[in-house]
């Protein structure tokens, strides 16, 4: 397996103000994640789980320290710059409200790939491709309504990973689902980051999500607890 | 265009909404459009009031009659001066003016005497076709004269009735003689009904012993196309010792008031849209609330601010489009409509009437012109996107950490 360093985070804090208290969801963490990895970050509520992720994932910025994604420093890239990152290199799959409402689990998996101006006949082969592969081509007219939670998962994975992207980041994907559906989704990922090589790093308090994880990285107050597995 | 696209499917799915602002802004934009028309409608028939009922487009005089109209200031052959005037492509009448004190019964009045050519006068003004009793001035005839609506009152004459007109003859002499009414005007301005009184020009020479000339020529131009600028500047030229003056010139404010009628049109648009453009407003913030989430999701994946923009500015105009196309399937029906048959007041007031001192006719027409359709969707236009401004600036700039967690 590739050994490729994909995240950084070096030194990095999050503080939230809020009027004179301060809050360090995130405190002086050093982490690094490498390509092929499939890991859990796991922590009580309320320990930086989605902070971090966030800032994996471009989406905030430290307070302190840096981030680095691929070897770059994400500090250094403007707003635009960012926005485009997140769109090439990053997937994203959040708890829920993942899909835009009005388009087919086939034009949400294609969103990106069309913010990516992928000719049509690529986007269409690629597309169709990935709804097999979370099992969702039967379903590809039919909109985020008519699918149920853990369909709507399945697509938003298929979203995530369609545009090849250097990482996968999973803010507790199977939390709205019954655990029938977080197994099936567990699966997915698990499948993909076996045949496809893509990197997963998603965030649960569920055991049962935990013991599926080849890397536990345990979080207590923004602090790493222990870091287990890299198996 | 996957922006457009996305629009278009975010209108559809949010129908309620959607048609709720389509129809208010569809509505407003259908009653401007009629308004609209209207409003151009009576310009349009102020303007040819002026017009047509008394000054024509273009006057001649002699150099400063007007400004101290005497007997004698006259236009010396205002026959050859009409001929030359046709020639150069206008139709023209001359008028011979003058002032006295018409009497019936126990009653009296001063009258502005008018002297004209009954069947030249009726090329240049339709006076003839405004007579509310009795008849026209036929020519050929003599001693018989039509009056404006408000002398006759005052005179309390009808038509056959005699009355004894007194005034100053050209010569200095005490002239006095006896006419029939034959004919009382509609109302067409307050100069005309208050002291108008129309005689046949032989009857005037006669009356004031004048043998030559004329006081004024009153002209239209044969080509509508020609600008009246240019048209006055062309009499002018032709007729240097003349002081030659259009109607704009010579009804300043009116002319001003007619030109102003897209200003005021465009403030009324203003004012009647700003309780669309809150509605507007309002509904497209609550579109903008109510997806906080699917936008951060949006943003997060890499969708950026500046298209999010664009999709709530297109989703916008989208639904003004619409609203647009409904106005104008709603408003223009309806202003041709009025624009043939026009809308009837005569039950309110009898027979034409002056507002500001020029006629006013109980039937209103609607005028459909450029103007009065693209300005009321112009507007529609403008106002629409100054709502959205606001709301499509906050989905442009949220952040999407927020936004995702938003509830
Ligand atoms: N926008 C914010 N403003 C203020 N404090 C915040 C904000 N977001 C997170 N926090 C605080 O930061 C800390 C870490 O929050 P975070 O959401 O990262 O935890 P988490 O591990 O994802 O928790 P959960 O399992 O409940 O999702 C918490 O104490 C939280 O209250
Ligand atoms: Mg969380």
């Amino acid at each position: 397996m590739n050994e490729e360093q994909i995240v950084r985070l070096a030194g990095v804090s999050r503080v939230y103000r809020q009027g004179n208290v301060e809050v360090r969801a995130v405190d002086r963490l050093d982490l690094d994640i490498r390509a092929g990895e499939f890991s859990a970050l796991c922590g009580p509520s309320g320990s930086g789980k989605t902070t971090i992720l966030n800032m994996i994932g471009a989406l905030d910025a430290p307070t302190e320290g840096a981030v680095y994604l691929e070897g770059r420093n994400l500090a250094e890239l403007s707003r635009g710059a960012l926005s485009r990152f997140r769109r090439d290199r990053v997937g994203f799959v959040f708890q829920s409200y993942n899909l835009i409402p009005v388009l087919t689990a086939y034009e949400n998996a294609e969103f990106v790939l069309a913010l990516q101006n992928v000719p049509l006949a690529e986007r269409k082969e690629r597309v169709m491709a990935v709804l097999r592969e979370v099992g969702m081509a039967d379903y590809a007219d039919r909109r985020p309504d008519e699918l149920s939670g853990g369909q709507q998962q399945r697509v938003a994975i298929a979203r995530a990973v369609v545009s090849e992207p250097a990482i996968v980041l999973a803010d507790e994907p199977t939390a709205n689902v019954d655990s029938e559906a977080a197994a099936t989704i567990l699966d997915l990922m698990e499948q993909l980051n076996r045949d496809k090589g893509v990197t997963f790093l998603f965030s649960t308090h569920d055991q049962r999500v935990m013991d599926r994880a080849r890397r536990l990285i345990r979080l207590r107050d923004g602090r790493l607890a222990a870091d287990e597995g890299r198996k | 265009m996957l922006v457009l696209s996305l629009a278009w499917k975010n209108i559809r799915r949010y129908r309620h909404r959607t048609w709720v602002t389509i129809l208010a802004m569809a509505f407003a934009g259908a009653i401007m459009i009629f308004y609209a028309g209207l409003l151009e409608g009576w310009m349009q028939a102020m303007e040819t009031n002026v017009v047509s009922m008394e000054m024509g487009e273009v006057q001649m005089h002699a150099p400063g009659y007007r400004d101290d109209p005497d007997l004698y200031t006259r236009i010396p052959d205002p026959a050859a001066a009409l001929l030359r005037a046709e020639a150069a492509g206008f139709t023209g009448s001359a008028r011979l003016l003058g002032g006295g004190l018409a009497a019936a019964k126990e009653n009296s009045a001063g009258v502005a005497i008018r002297g004209i050519e009954p069947e030249v006068e009726a090329r240049v003004v339709r006076l003839h076709r405004h007579i509310k009793a009795g008849s026209w001035l036929v020519p050929g005839e003599r001693r018989g004269v039509v009056l404006g609506q408000q002398l006759a009152v005052i005179l309390d004459v009808r038509p056959g009735d005699e009355l004894v007109l007194v005034g100053q003859a050209a010569d200095g002499s005490m002239a006095n003689d006896l006419f029939t009414v034959r004919g009382i005007l509609k109302s067409v301005g307050q100069g005309i009904d208050r002291a108008g009184l129309f005689m046949p020009a032989a009857d005037f020479r006669d009356f004031f012993a004048l043998e030559a000339g004329a006081h004024e020529i009153v002209l239209l131009r044969a080509d509508p196309a020609l600008p009246l600028d240019t048209a006055t500047e062309t009499l002018a030229g032709l007729f240097p010792d003349l002081e030659v003056k259009s109607w704009r010139q010579l009804q300043p404010t009116l002319a001003r008031l007619l030109d102003l009628s897209d200003v005021s049109l465009a403030i009324m648009l203003l004012i009647i849209y700003a309780a669309v453009g809150m509605l507007t407003m309002n509904a497209m913030l609550m579109g903008v609330f109510e997806r906080i989430p699917m936008f951060g999701v949006m943003k997060a994946i890499g969708f950026s601010g500046v298209r999010l923009f664009g999709l709530v500015v297109w989703e916008t105009l989208l639904q003004i489009t619409l609203a647009s196309l409904l106005a104008l399937a709603a408003g223009l029906p309806v202003s041709f409509y009025f624009a043939k048959k026009p809308l009837d007041f005569s039950f309110l007031v009898k027979e034409s009437s002056t507002i500001a001192g020029v006629a006013f006719e109980p039937q209103w027409y609607c005028r459909v012109t450029p103007a009065s359709v693209l300005l009321p969707i112009l507007f529609l236009y403008i106002v629409g996107l100054v709502a959205i401004c606001y709301p499509a600036l906050k989905a442009a700039l949220l952040s999407p950490v927020r936004a995702i967690h938003h509830r």
